[in-house]
């Protein structure tokens, strides 16, 4: 018999499903493809066919597990409460497990992703070559055709200095304030490669209301690509590197300005452990975490004449989009909703389905472009229905892929961290 | 396993991607709602128009091959599970609503419409089709004409047939015939509409269905009515009807029903009745009001514990929620459920709750209700596991005889709204008169002299 140890530590949730078919109309893959393989309930009961012993990773069953986008959206509304998340995730380490990595996502992940230094080392090498990528507007370039597997897409140009070469070790509260409490300050991958002055301004945000930050300069990737895409040996060893990077610093909380950084390290708990001590460790760690948008309000409790919006943001119209990883991860939806509405002289419009998932994905979008650009279209849609002149979030991933998908349908619209609207 | 000249030709049919047949494809579409029914087909193919539906059905016809039409595989009958093979002829891609005509209080739509999606639709004309099979978020329109579904507003507003008007189907020959038409009354010959309708996919594939709605209520009340004994909890639904008062759903959940949903999703359920019934009224506001109080003075009158009128939507809802969840909670808790389909008339259902407690003791199995008591449809669950043989056979017994009482001695039928496919089948012969059997059996022999629509299914 197969060791099929990943896949037993899911067995359980994969014994919730009972078939009833209601993912189905939640699944914005299923939703394009119509097809039983692209939705929760199929991909479930391949999996238990492989428990059974009657299927083998297959490059189709390979494919099959790889579609989906982990947005959670078919969890959130199941009857039986499938956590299909974690059976996918499983099914992925198990299959990583049998079949290696493959050349790209090994070196992606083990060489580049893993460590920060290569990863930076790497970042500048595309930095410095990004003049030859055709530039769409003002900081925004696309991909030239000949990075086929990537598609003609948008990219907000890498930052000429990364957010790691700016930050000091220690911000102390400002106008002499005490420190309400110390906080450390986990950057992501997008805010330090791609938005640093995001980050800068959320320090800054922190500081001006009495928060002592300080940023440690060991701290990693999150992990969220690697571990989701099934390698939890080295999402283990990055879980490992962060937990040290923060250990000794005796900081009340860990903040962070990306949905999925703050999912992904509070979740840690979730899909990583292989052993009663890092399921100890990875508990702890979480109750550190705090998405900047939870932090402000919960924590923080700015109340809501402190927030003043931007004077280039006067008299627009906005619209909020629920990041996958902050709605339906971390039940944040009330949080955003009170910065925006806090800020006088802004005007802030629901959207249509503002939980439905862009389409990124992390490397869904990378796999599955042409599905991605067709996820994206029925959130253009409920940004359109709104008329509002930018969009907000709280999640680097899916800005960068919304900026994509606002330029690809010549929509007016700008996209923005919701932070980035605060004065 | 189909020849090679089988699959290429499906492939002219519908197009490359249309036609899946790995193994992994093939697995997917081996199963629909039901714990164990599974069998896989030989290629799943996806038609996007009636002529492909055609094409594919004439090359089927020559060759034999056994065709089994599929939509959202949300039925609890094992209609959809191709039981001999063959092809599993998918709709989910023919899915357009193409007109609703709001003067004819009508709608035209293909078969692979998701109910919720048309409901989404109908909306926004302030118009709504009033079958509500809980499987809503998945099922779709052939299907749900198939199976002549229901659901909760059945009491009200009966089931799907009273609103299919018309419907073009394709039969095993590849034929395209259109039954039934656009007007609410039509008395042209033989009434083979209903042939069709709760044919189970067995005589032919429906490519097309012509809609009868009704405007949507403007508003709604929710009750929520406690009782000390089920069987009074029983008592109170006809209690209510004779008094002049018809809610569009009286649903039934007793004590174990109600205890699993206050585990999973605490609301305030009372724990320590022994059931409640849901009521909900629509209609006028004015109306609605004045029944919503009627059905609380009835209920009380006829020995409710307490009846608690919903003050607002958001408890109305919760409540819904609950009912919905204990399904799930059902599923949830054993490691397989018979969930029985059985329905009897209303002024029997009283006598029949008794009856299955007296089941549930002798055969020393849990058997837990939650159901459309508004229509008799009570849904009686037995649940067990087929790890443990002696638990399993008695609970197989107690199916038995809770078949055997609503069928024969409380004057019921052996399923509401399921319909009877592969689950259902061995009590089929059971409850029907060989005549009504051998009249089936000609009728499918005329339509289908093959044998090739979904067969294995029903009577066979």
């Amino acid at each position: 018999m197969k060791d099929l140890k990943e896949l037993k530590k899911i067995e359980q949730f994969s014994d919730q499903c009972m078939k009833c078919g209601f993912c189905s109309f939640f699944c914005p893959v299923y939703q394009e493809e119509k097809m039983e393989t692209s939705v929760a309930r199929g991909k479930n009961f391949l999996i238990k066919e492989v428990l059974a012993g009657r299927q083998e990773f297959t490059p189709e069953m390979g494919d099959i597990i790889g579609k989906c986008l982990l947005c959670k959206r078919c969890a959130a509304n199941c009857p039986s409460k499938t956590q299909i998340d974690r059976v996918v995730v499983g099914a992925r380490a198990q299959m990583v497990k049998e079949k290696g990595l493959g050349a790209i996502k090994n070196f992606a992940f083990r060489k580049v992703m893993a460590n920060r230094k290569a990863f930076g080392k790497y970042a500048r090498l595309m930095q410095k070559f990004q003049w030859m990528m055709p530039t769409t507007e003002g900081k925004i370039k696309h991909l030239p055709d000949f990075v086929k597997g990537l598609g003609k897409r948008n990219f907000p140009a890498l930052s000429k200095t990364f957010l790691r070469d700016q930050v000091k070790p220690v911000y102390k509260p400002q106008n002499g304030q005490q420190a309400k409490m110390r906080v450390g300050f986990f950057m992501g991958c997008a805010m330090d490669f791609v938005y640093p002055e995001l980050g800068l301004k959320i320090i800054d945000f922190l500081t001006r209301h009495g928060v002592e930050v300080v940023v440690p300069e060991d701290q990693n990737c999150c992990g969220a690509a690697i571990y989701f895409s099934g390698d939890l040996e080295t999402g283990r060893m990055l879980a490992d590197l962060n937990i040290k990077a923060y250990k000794d610093l005796n900081v009340d909380y860990i903040v962070t300005g990306c949905g999925t950084c703050s999912s992904t390290l509070k979740d840690y708990q979730k899909y990583l452990p292989d052993n009663e001590d890092q399921l100890q460790r990875y508990t702890e760690f979480e109750k550190k975490i705090k998405d900047s948008t939870e932090f402000i309000i919960d924590i923080l409790k700015v109340p809501p004449e402190e927030f003043k919006l931007k004077k280039e943001f006067e008299g627009k119209t906005a619209t909020w989009h629920d990041p996958c990883h902050l709605i339906r991860y971390q039940n944040i939806k009330d949080q955003p909703r009170a910065i925006l509405k806090a800020l006088k002289g802004l005007k802030f419009v629901e959207m249509p389905n503002a939980d439905l998932c862009c389409g990124m994905g992390g490397s869904f979008s990378v796999y599955h472009y042409d599905l991605t650009k067709k996820i994206a279209l029925k959130k253009m849609d409920g940004i359109k229905a709104t008329g509002a002149d930018i969009v907000v979030t709280a999640c680097p991933g899916c800005m960068i892929n919304l900026l994509d998908n606002v330029l690809l349908n010549k929509m007016p619209q700008k996209v923005h961290h919701l932070l980035e609207l605060v004065e | 396993m189909l020849k090679e000249s089988v699959i290429s030709e499906l492939q002219k049919i519908v197009g490359k991607d249309n036609v899946l047949t790995a193994p992994e494809a093939l697995k997917a579409y081996s199963y629909d709602g039901t714990t164990s029914w599974i069998h896989e087909p030989d290629a799943v193919v996806f038609p996007t128009t009636t002529d492909e539906v055609s094409r594919i059905m004439k090359l089927a016809n020559a060759e034999k091959i056994p065709v089994t039409p599929r939509g959202g595989g949300t039925n609890v009958s094992g209609g959809s599970v191709p039981w001999l093979g063959g092809i599993v002829m998918t709709m989910t891609k023919f899915n357009k609503i193409l007109r609703v005509d709001k003067e004819n209080l009508t709608a035209t739509v293909e078969p692979g419409v998701v109910l919720q999606d048309l409901t989404m639709r109908l909306a926004k004309d302030g118009l709504f089709f009033p079958p509500d099979p809980q499987s809503f978020l998945g099922a779709t329109m052939g299907g749900i004409i198939s199976e002549n579904a229901g659901g909760p507003a059945g009491v009200k507003y009966g089931v799907t047939k009273q609103y299919i008007l018309g419907i073009e189907v394709v039969l095993a020959n590849g034929d395209i015939i259109h039954l039934g038409g656009r007007t609410l009354k039509n008395v042209v010959g033989y009434d083979l509409l209903h042939i069709f309708i709760s044919g189970e996919g067995t005589l032919g594939v429906i490519t097309k269905a012509e809609l009868k709605l009704n405007p949507l209520p403007q508003a709604r009340k929710t009750l929520c009515v406690v009782y000390d004994d089920v069987a009074v909890a029983g008592e109170g639904v006809f209690r209510v009807l004779e008094n002049g008062v018809i809610p569009c759903k009286i649903e039934m959940i007793d004590n174990w029903v109600i205890n699993r949903i206050e585990e999973m999703m605490p609301i305030g359920l009372p724990k320590d009745a022994d059931a409640c019934l849901l009521f909900e009224v629509d209609g006028m506001p004015e109306v609605v009001e004045k029944e919503a109080e009627k059905i609380a003075e009835i209920t009380k009158k006829y020995g409710a514990k307490e009846a608690r009128i919903a003050p607002n939507q958001d408890e109305a809802n919760k409540y819904w929620l609950a009912r919905r969840a204990g399904f799930a909670a059902v599923f949830g808790k054993a490691k397989q459920v018979f969930a029985e389909d059985v329905t009897v008339p209303r002024g029997n259902i009283p006598a029949f709750i008794k009856k299955i407690r007296e089941i549930a003791k002798t055969f020393d199995v849990e058997i837990v209700v939650l159901g459309h008591a508004g229509d008799g449809n009570l849904h009686p669950a037995v649940l067990t596991d087929p790890a443990n043989k002696d638990h399993y056979e008695r609970a197989l017994k107690a199916v038995d005889a809770i078949i055997e009482s609503a069928a024969v001695e409380f004057g019921g039928v052996l399923s509401g709204e399921h319909g009877i496919g592969l689950e259902k089948k061995k009590f089929m012969r059971k409850v029907t008169e060989p005549a009504v059997i051998n009249m089936m059996k000609g009728i499918k022999a005329l339509i289908d002299p093959n044998n090739i629509m979904n067969p294995g299914k029903i009577w066979e």
